[in-house]
């Protein structure tokens, strides 16, 4: 194993790679220090650009995309207040404090290498334990990836904020979109209307592309102004200079905190489709339980800066993990990642690491050499990402839509893929509008496919279907399924109650 | 062996979905009237404009090729989410258009290797 990533380091050094890597970690810096641009908007314009690149090459810039995003969001955080991305919502809560009782130069500092500790504790799980959870994975059969599949999906539906049931309905939506075109298992054509370009199906890259960045872009379009007002104030010189040694010890003094809120990352990064953002959010909210000084969360203390920080990059980690032993995205991020392996007809799943062990050590290399990337990128240049902050929104927008286009267009040169670009654009925002979650949406369009090939392998080799149930790991793994479902309604009911209580106790004033 | 054909599945994905959707219809009208407040006040002429702006773009690309449409694409939708005010404002929304175009062309075509489309009317 450190052999090969031992090889994967130095093939990485070869400027072919490290080019597209610092690249991509560059861009994701920029686009998770945005307001209004997500990581998952900054990975679908960087994707386009992968397509004439070699898989590793291409990998790399993703790999540093996610990474560099997750860092990037902590500078407009502790500067201005403002999170460049969700996953550093929680940065500002202590970040933005310190840094205006005179210290931002610390601030920024603490989350940059709070980020590359998370980064790598993540890292060292990334690779301790794909191999082996991808060995067990293998010996999967049919009825066992069935309900790893379906266990996936219910529990995106269920983490969702929102209604649980519009969170399994939008699952369920997004399998219906597979079942258009030729079915996977003997080709024989569904539901395509006579529409020719049906017959192969509905390809996913542009779906996934159209849902997140319509929904994205139109939501900051319709909210109009309110993007532009928030750079008021960024024109400002900052001095940045903070002493390294200092900001260090403050870390490492602290190294329960830091495994914690790095392991939180990591196992919400396992979970399908929670993301950064639930990750920085509740490792601030368990460091301040742990905390012997819970009161002054908030008043800006270093606690909670590492904690956000290191959570989100740790999450990173974990979401890569899932991704390659399993061939389940855990975030829109990965899921473009994954299409970017499927357009280099690389098959993802446990078989991925063995027969593709070079690509897999290079993307592991990929994300560990990011972290060194991002620090010397934020070291070099904290100070003017500020300006960036001052990209009028109007620019930036349509070139990002022109981009989405020519990255659906350019998948298989066709003009359909930019109408089903623009149909689910509109369905994304509608479902935006309408309460119902873009994840298990999504989910359910990649996997969809696995889900019924698994199903109708399994039947075929034995017809009875209480096997899903008596086979042991795919029992287990239906009983947490139905259980995630359980759990998610019952949190969500009791959450309900309480904000009906809450409502009740304003209106008695 | 059960004789299950491409319809097997479908009936089962169509069957989950309409019985999740039926329930959330039963779940919507059982519960409290009680709405959240709107926040703020949203434009939605602008959405309804930009996606339309899209559409025209998407359907103007065979016709007119990459490199015009998103020349004016790119003019259009700028200048619909800023409306410039002066000569000045004019010019930078015709610059940043000429160069977003200009660069993703090189870039793509050059470097990328991705064709983009060319226009059936204009060949270019």
């Amino acid at each position: 194993m450190f052999e090969l990533l031992g090889a994967g380091l130095a093939n990485l050094m070869q400027v072919k790679y490290l080019v597209p890597l610092a690249l991509g970690t560059l861009a994701g810096i920029v686009g998770g220090a945005l307001p209004g641009v997500t990581i998952t908007m900054t990975i679908i314009v960087v994707l386009p650009f992968t397509f004439g690149l070699d898989p590793l090459q291409g990998l790399a810039a993703m790999t540093g995309v996610y990474v560099g995003g997750s860092a990037g969001g902590l500078v407009t955080a502790v500067l201005l207040g403002i999170p460049g991305t969700p996953s550093a919502i929680a940065t500002t809560f202590d970040g933005h404090p310190m840094a205006r009782n005179g210290e931002p130069g610390r601030a920024v500092w603490l989350g940059i290498w709070a980020s590359v500790f998370g980064g790598m504790l993540g890292g060292v799980f990334l690779i301790g334990a794909t191999g082996p959870l991808a060995a067990f994975a293998l010996q999967f059969g049919p009825w066992e990836f069935f309900s790893l599949f379906v266990l996936a999906l219910s529990m995106v539906a269920g983490l969702v904020e929102s209604s649980v049931l519009k969170g399994l309905l939008s699952g369920a939506l997004g399998l219906v979109v597979t079942i258009l075109g030729s079915d996977p298992v003997m080709g024989r054509e569904r539901l395509t209307l006579g529409v020719p370009f049906l017959e192969g199906g509905v390809p996913f890259l542009p779906v996934l592309i159209g849902v997140f960045a319509f929904a994205q872009i139109m939501s900051e379009v319709e909210r109009a102004g309110g993007v532009e007002r928030a750079a008021q104030g960024a024109q400002r010189a900052l001095s940045l200079a903070a002493s390294h040694v200092k900001v260090l010890w403050e870390i490492v003094s602290r190294p329960f905190l830091v495994l914690w809120a790095s392991f939180i990352g990591v196992l919400i990064g396992v979970l399908p489709a929670i993301g950064g953002s639930a990750a920085n959010m509740m490792a601030y909210d368990q460091a301040k339980k742990f905390s012997r000084r819970p009161e002054k969360f908030g008043t800006g203390i270093p606690e909670g800066v590492i904690a956000s920080e290191a959570a989100n990059n740790a999450n990173v980690g974990g979401s890569l993990v899932t991704i390659m032993a399993f061939g389940i995205p855990g975030d829109a991020v990965t899921a473009v990642m994954l299409g970017a392996l499927t357009i280099h007809g690389i098959q993802s799943g446990p078989l991925f690491i063995l027969q593709n062990a070079q690509l897999a050590y290079g993307i592991f290399a990929a994300y560990l050499i990011a972290h060194l990337l991002m620090v010397v990128i934020l070291a070099v240049g904290a100070r003017w990402m500020l300006r960036v902050v001052t990209v009028p929104k109007a620019a930036l927008f349509p070139a990002v839509l022109v981009l989405c286009t020519v990255g659906a267009y350019a998948l298989n040169n066709t003009m359909a893929n930019v109408y089903i670009l623009l149909t689910f654009g509109l369905l994304g925002y509608a479902m935006v509008k309408t309460g119902f979650p873009l994840a298990p949406f999504i989910l359910g369009v990649i996997l969809g496919d696995q889900i019924e090939i698994n199903l109708i392998r399994a039947i075929m080799t034995d017809a009875d279907p209480w096997l899903f149930l008596t086979r042991p790991i795919s029992g287990l793994l239906i009983a947490a399924s139905v259980a995630s479902v359980v759990f998610a309604l019952w949190q969500h009911r009791r959450q309900q109650r309480r904000l009906a209580q809450r409502a009740d106790g304003d209106a008695d004033f | 062996m059960v004789p299950i054909g491409p319809g097997f599945y479908p009936r089962i994905v169509l069957g989950v979905t309409a019985v999740l959707a039926a329930a959330l219809v039963i779940a919507d009208s059982l519960a409290s009237k009680r709405r959240a407040p709107p926040r703020g006040a949203s434009d939605y002429g602008l959405v309804a404009s930009m996606f339309a702006l899209f559409g025209l773009y998407a359907g103007a690309l065979s016709f007119l090729g990459f490199r015009l449409s998103t020349l004016l694409y790119v003019a259009a939708a700028n200048a619909l989410l800023a409306p410039p005010r002066s000569a000045r404002g004019w010019a930078r929304v015709a610059l940043v258009a000429l160069l977003t175009t200009v660069v993703v062309y090189l870039a793509f075509e050059r470097y990328l290797l991705v064709l983009l489309p060319r226009g059936r009317w204009t060949g270019f």
